[in-house]
């Protein structure tokens, strides 16, 4: 393409040099042009976090990151958390425990608790619904999210 | 046997997909040759379109299309579920701020979003009506042409219907005390987190259509009849929609990607912004003047109710939405007089279409507050007033309807225990409790079928669309539980026209009912094969062999469906197959159109304390307790009334279109309209069921997943009462809205007095 | 959103030069939490993107010398919050940059950005008006320290020169005892923007500083040096009479969608004596611990 910068940057473990448009929003360059749509489009102006995937270990908003800002980071979205097509703790606790309805704030809230987890392992309800205060549920998950992440923390994941 | 599947509450069938991030939803899908397309709209509320220049727009690179309504067919095609008066695209005027003028279809989003910013549209900024006092002045302009309506009486007004419903004489009623007010209840929108997403494709001679639509047979018609083509050649996929709650019901911009496509002759996809999902769907927002007749007993005499509902521009099924949702607005009492006069108003607004409660929660909110009011004038406890009045199972609380259908009581009684009604309260907090009601499907259609392949696994073919309430398990539920199937044997297929059998739509929490009794029925036709087969193999009369719950019983001893399958189907294998149909015709003469299957019915308490120095609210407890029947998968039941209860609070707390003089939305989008956040919740919300079987659905199931959000204002603004000695009618009760009741209040100190 | 050029300098001098051939054709671009949502809606349309992360002089450190606390311009909300420094020193700054956005936003939003976007509801900027803290600014000029209170003009201006870039900003560590508190008021418990955000130190010789913001076109710093509002004996009337004249320059606007204005100066109100009351508390406290 025209007027595109080219970056190299490590998506769940894979290493990408691409060329990007530079007006192209990280998500936008995920989901087009890596085909990796399980992170989401919806609100565009960092309130809903359905497009939360985490850059060097933290998550951010990707609706309001350009691409171009990502280049030589290491990123992790949704697709990234099964290993060896298992599904992860946590994924599997967000399944047993209720946590998804319609599933689309879903990626968002998994990647959300994933770097809670990451930064403190034994979070409480407080520390839980303030660190996913930032991913919407309109279908109102957010006790069965909780619940699924403190699952994990305790370590009860079957 | 092992246990039962029904009443377990297994994975949710389509978990997986969701937490893997591999589900497709419309966004997701990519197809080649796709154009991507961009609406263009006007920023004012309407608009006589002068003149639309897209010669700027074509020689975007990329661009590929620009389609106005002068590239339609003449007459200009309409459509809508009610009434037929929703044009492809705005026609000669702009009727509502975000009604799109042009389409503009390209190689990239981006070439989208530039051609669109070129259109150059000459238009005339007209005045817009968008409140119910506007709209019902005799010098308002008129939202829609007369023509459109040439049967009615109304079409010269704004008024699009009218919804009367009335038993005894309300006018000769004698009470003791008449409380009457008047309450406000706000536009707000459904804020799905998967914005409405469309794309459409030339399939042969016909079409193909992705939408996140919860009706795709109802598309489907729609579409066939706007292109001209038989059902047949309209093939209508309908990934799981990423949140419906009403909005993704009823056709929006299919048609006109379906125009697109075809004039295109390549796939057009449309995703719209969050933007401009606000400026496609909405609630009806409505005023109730409630005038309640009680007698000092507590017993009501009599409601008189006045319902206003303020719907958008095209009817969609609001009018729909207006009658049946004010049709149970007296409650689920017994009440000897009631005079309901329901009107459904257009307006130079977003359409407003179907929203969880469907026209209940309007109403619920006036009524369930002045019964409030009407109780603490009497001096009596707000709970037994209404344990008092309450209709009792078989009761025709409604005159010559459906009696009330559950042990109402029982779900009051429970609330009350759990939220601790008859405790001490501590001090600067306040209680509130409320009961809702809601009417079911009047009619319905759902059809599915069964495959029950050689290995014994299952495929479950079902037309009901699963936007996160669940749909797809209880539906695997119950043929796990029928044909003796492992659940992760069981696929269940849904959203496409093409395969799955017809059902008429995805609302009024009806599935579980209707669509499950389809399934239930398929299952059992092929347990009846079963018995035939084993009759068959076993030389034993059909009359002596019974099927149920995956086992066949002979008379000397009892095998697996699969050891009886597996023989049966013999050398070459194959399946059987059965169908269900599940069927409630309509009653012509019946102000729906039919009687409710069900009702549901739920009791929500809230205790809530306020600030008084900012107006914050806290609910420090939250119960809800509905009436389900028997809850088919318990956690997905507890997930749909949790869900709807912080829905309900976000109308009753935050939610609200901000309109500026001219009737444009200024709130458009996440940071200025506000919905509940995790930081949000109640302190403490439960959920619990009462169940009695007694419902219509599979093991006397009912529907449920709308009950919850009923009556949550009206409980939360009780205990606001409860607490400051403040009544508020109008929604959202915002801080700054509380706070100001309650500087009101410390100015006329007669009405501040609290309750002891 | 529409194109541009995109540089991402690794010298401030580099930085500078392009700001200085740009001028108003050119954005910065630090945590993008303010300017991305503006690209895409069309109201910023810069010729040219300047990301700044790179920079040495601005990168996201926090340091302690000489009794002077230095933030690196990138410094993000997060680590503001978190810092222990900062934690110590200037505790309303870390409860203001805890309350900024969602963890997604904070992990973004840089405190430069912040004062830079110059919303008058920028929650930083209250406390960074109470601490006193300076603004550095480096343009073709060379470096020159802006105190926070001359810095902001109005919503989205402030005395920035067009080729100038905030650096870093220093905040004196208080000499003697004092404490602050920050609070807000939003239309919900979630994350959301301020309709009042206000921050109020007090100190042992009963100096009370206070700084409010949304209620106006800038923050505002206003200070009672009579120690009346210090004092917790002191009567709420003698109390609410500072208070008037501490908020006769509020003037909130009448077409907010957050709050009305009627509303936001009663809430100033509210907040203010909330907040003078919590510092009181912790300086209380304070002594008591080293007692």
């Amino acid at each position: 393409m025209e007027d595109g910068l080219s970056i190299q940057f490590t998506v769940n473990g894979r290493s990408h040099t691409l060329k990007v448009a530079v007006h192209h929003t990280l998500l936008d360059v995920l989901r087009d042009d890596l085909g990796l749509t399980g992170t989401k489009e919806c609100c565009l102006v960092g309130e809903c976090g359905a497009c939360t995937v985490m850059v060097n270990g933290r998550i951010v908003d990707s609706c309001l990151m350009l691409a171009v800002e990502a280049d030589g980071t290491e990123i992790r979205t949704v697709e990234g958390l099964a290993s060896d097509r298992r599904l992860s703790p946590l994924q599997q606790a967000f399944l047993d425990r209720g946590a998804v309805q319609c599933g689309f704030c879903t990626p968002g809230q998994l990647m959300a608790a994933h770097a809670l987890l990451s930064a403190n392992s034994h979070p409480n309800l407080g520390d839980v619904q303030e660190g996913l205060a930032g991913n919407l549920c309109r279908c109102g998950c957010y006790l069965q999210i909780a619940d699924a992440v403190l699952s994990v923390a305790e370590g009860e994941v079957r | 046997m092992s246990t039962s599947f029904i009443g377990a509450s297994p994975n949710r069938v389509g978990g997986i997909g969701r937490v893997s991030g591999l589900q497709q939803y419309v966004a997701d899908i990519r197809i080649p040759d796709v154009l991507e397309a961009k609406l263009v709209t006007l920023d004012c509320a309407r608009a006589r379109i002068i003149s639309i220049d897209t010669s700027a727009a074509m020689q975007v690179p990329g661009v590929r299309l620009v389609m106005t309504a002068a590239d339609l067919p003449q007459p200009m095609p309409r459509f809508g579920p009610q009434l037929e008066d929703r044009p492809v695209i705005a026609v000669g005027e702009t009727k509502f701020h975000g009604d799109p003028v042009a389409i503009v279809a390209a190689e990239t989003k981006d070439a989208a979003a530039e051609g669109a910013r070129r259109v150059r549209v000459e238009y005339e900024e007209l005045p817009a009506v968008f409140t119910v006092a506007a709209a019902l002045d005799p010098a308002a302009p008129l939202v829609q042409d007369p023509s459109l309506r040439p049967k009615s009486p109304l079409a010269t007004t704004n008024v699009l219907g009218e919804h009367r419903v009335g038993w005894g004489d309300v006018d000769a009623a004698r009470a003791d005390l008449v409380v009457e007010n008047s309450y406000s209840f706000p536009m707000v929108t459904h804020f799905a987190i998967e914005p409405h997403a469309f794309m459409a494709a030339p399939d042969g001679d016909g079409i193909a259509v992705w939408s996140s639509i919860q009706h795709p047979n109802w598309l489907q018609r729609i579409m066939a009849k706007l292109l001209g083509l038989p059902l047949s050649k309209v093939r209508v996929y309908a990934p799981d929609p990423g949140g419906g709650f009403g909005g993704k019901q009823h056709t929006k911009y299919e048609p006109l990607v379906a125009f697109a496509a075809l004039k295109a002759g390549r796939p057009v996809r449309l995703i719209l912004t969050l933007e401009e999902t606000f400026q496609a769907v909405r609630r009806a927002a409505c005023e109730v003047r409630v005038r309640t007749g009680l007698n000092s007993d507590g017993k009501l005499v009599f409601q008189d109710i006045k319902a206003d509902y303020l719907i958008g521009a095209y009817t969609d099924i609001a009018d729909r939405v207006v009658g049946k949702g004010s049709y149970p607005a007296a409650g689920p009492y017994n009440v000897p007089a009631v005079r309901i006069f329901a009107r459904s108003i257009l307006s130079h607004t977003v359409p407003s279409t179907a929203f969880r409660g469907f026209g209940n929660p309007q109403v619920n909110w006036a009524v369930e507050s002045n019964l409030d009011e009407g109780a603490r004038a009497l001096g009596m406890d707000r709970l037994e007033i209404r344990l008092r009045n309450l209709a009792r199972k078989g009761d025709a609380f409604i005159p010559f309807d459906t009696p009330a259908d559950g042990e109402w009581d029982q779900a009051v009684r429970r609330a009350a225990e759990l939220i601790g009604w008859e405790k001490p309260l501590p001090p600067g907090r306040g209680r509130g409790i409320a009961v809702g009601i809601k009417s079911g499907p009047t009619t319905g259609l759902s059809y599915s079928t069964v495959r029950l392949l050689s290995d014994g696994s299952v495929v479950v073919f079902a037309g009901t669309s699963d936007m996160g309430q669940g749909a797809r398990t209880v539906l695997a539920q119950i043929a796990a539980e029928e044909l003796g199937a492992p659940l992760d044997a069981i696929a269940v297929v849904m959203g496409d026209t093409a395969i799955v059998p017809y059902d008429q739509q995805t609302s009024a929490s009806r599935s579980t009912v209707l669509m499950g009794n389809s399934v239930l029925m398929a299952c059992r036709s092929i347990q009846s094969q079963i018995r035939a087969m084993a009759a068959r193999l076993h030389g034993v009369d059909e009359a002596d062999i019974t099927v149920e719950r995956g086992v066949v019983k002979l008379p000397d001893r009892e095998l697996a469906i699969i050891d009886v399958l597996k023989p049966g189907l013999g050398r070459l294998g194959g399946e059987l197959t059965g169908n269900g149909e599940s069927r409630k015709e309509a009653e012509p003469d019946h102000p729906l159109s039919g009687a409710p299957a069900f009702f549901e019915f739920n009791c929500t308490a809230v205790e809530a304390e306020v600030d008084e120095g900012t107006g914050d609210i806290t609910v420090v407890r939250h119960v809800t307790v509905s009436d389900v029947g028997k809850a088919l998968n318990p956690l997905q039941v507890r997930m749909q009334d949790e869900g709807a209860a912080i829905q309900g609070l976000g109308h009753t707390l935050m939610e609200h279109y901000i309109f500026d003089e001219s009737g444009r939305i200024r709130n458009l989008g996440a940071i200025d309209y506000r919905i509940p956040t995790s930081m949000d919740l109640p302190l403490e919300l439960h959920s619990d069921t009462i169940e009695n079987g007694d419902g219509p659905g599979p093991y006397g199931s009912k529907g449920m997943s709308e009950g919850a959000l009923l009556c949550v204002a009206a409980a939360v603004g009780a205990a606001v009462r409860d607490a400051t000695g403040v009544a508020i009618r109008d929604l959202p009760l915002t801080p700054e809205r509380v706070w100001r009741a309650l500087q009101e209040r410390a100015v006329s100190a007669a009405d501040g007095r609290r309750q002891p | 959103m529409q194109t541009f050029v995109y540089e991402r300098p690794t010298t401030l001098a580099e930085a500078v030069a392009l700001l200085d051939t740009h001028g108003s054709d050119a954005r910065v671009l630090a945590g993008g939490t303010d300017l991305v949502i503006r690209l895409r809606d069309g109201s910023a349309r810069p010729a040219i993107v300047i990301d700044v992360k790179r920079i040495p002089e601005m990168c996201p450190t926090i340091r302690e010398r000489d009794g002077i606390v230095t933030i690196g311009a990138t410094t993000v909300m997060t680590d503001l919050a978190a810092n222990e420094t900062v934690r110590r020193h200037f505790g309303a700054l870390a409860e203001a940059a805890a309350v900024v956005g969602s963890v997604q936003i904070r992990n973004r939003a840089t405190v430069a950005g912040n004062i830079c976007n110059a919303s008058p509801a920028a929650d930083t900027a209250p406390p960074l008006l109470v601490y006193g803290a300076v603004v550095v600014a480096a343009g073709p000029g060379g470096t020159r320290r802006i105190p926070m209170d001359d810095f902001f003009v109005r919503s989205g201006v402030t005395t920035l020169a067009p080729s100038e870039l905030v650096v870093a900003i220093e905040i004196p560590v208080p000499v003697g005892r004092t404490r602050a508190a920050h609070v807000r008021r939003t239309r919900r418990r979630g994350h959301d923007l301020a309709s009042v955000t206000l921050c109020c130190s007090v100190d042992e010789k009963g100096l009370t500083r206070l700084a409010y913001g949304s209620v106006g076109p800038r923050p505002v710093l206003v200070t009672d040096e009579s120690g009346v509002l210090a004092d917790p004996a002191a009567p709420d009337e003698a109390k609410a009479a500072i208070f008037e004249r501490m908020f006769a320059g509020a003037s909130p606007s009448k077409r907010s969608m957050r709050a009305g204005p009627e509303y936001r100066l009663a809430m100033l109100r509210v907040l203010g004596s909330r907040a003078v009351r919590a510092a009181i508390e912790r300086l209380a406290e304070s002594r008591q611990v080293e007692a």
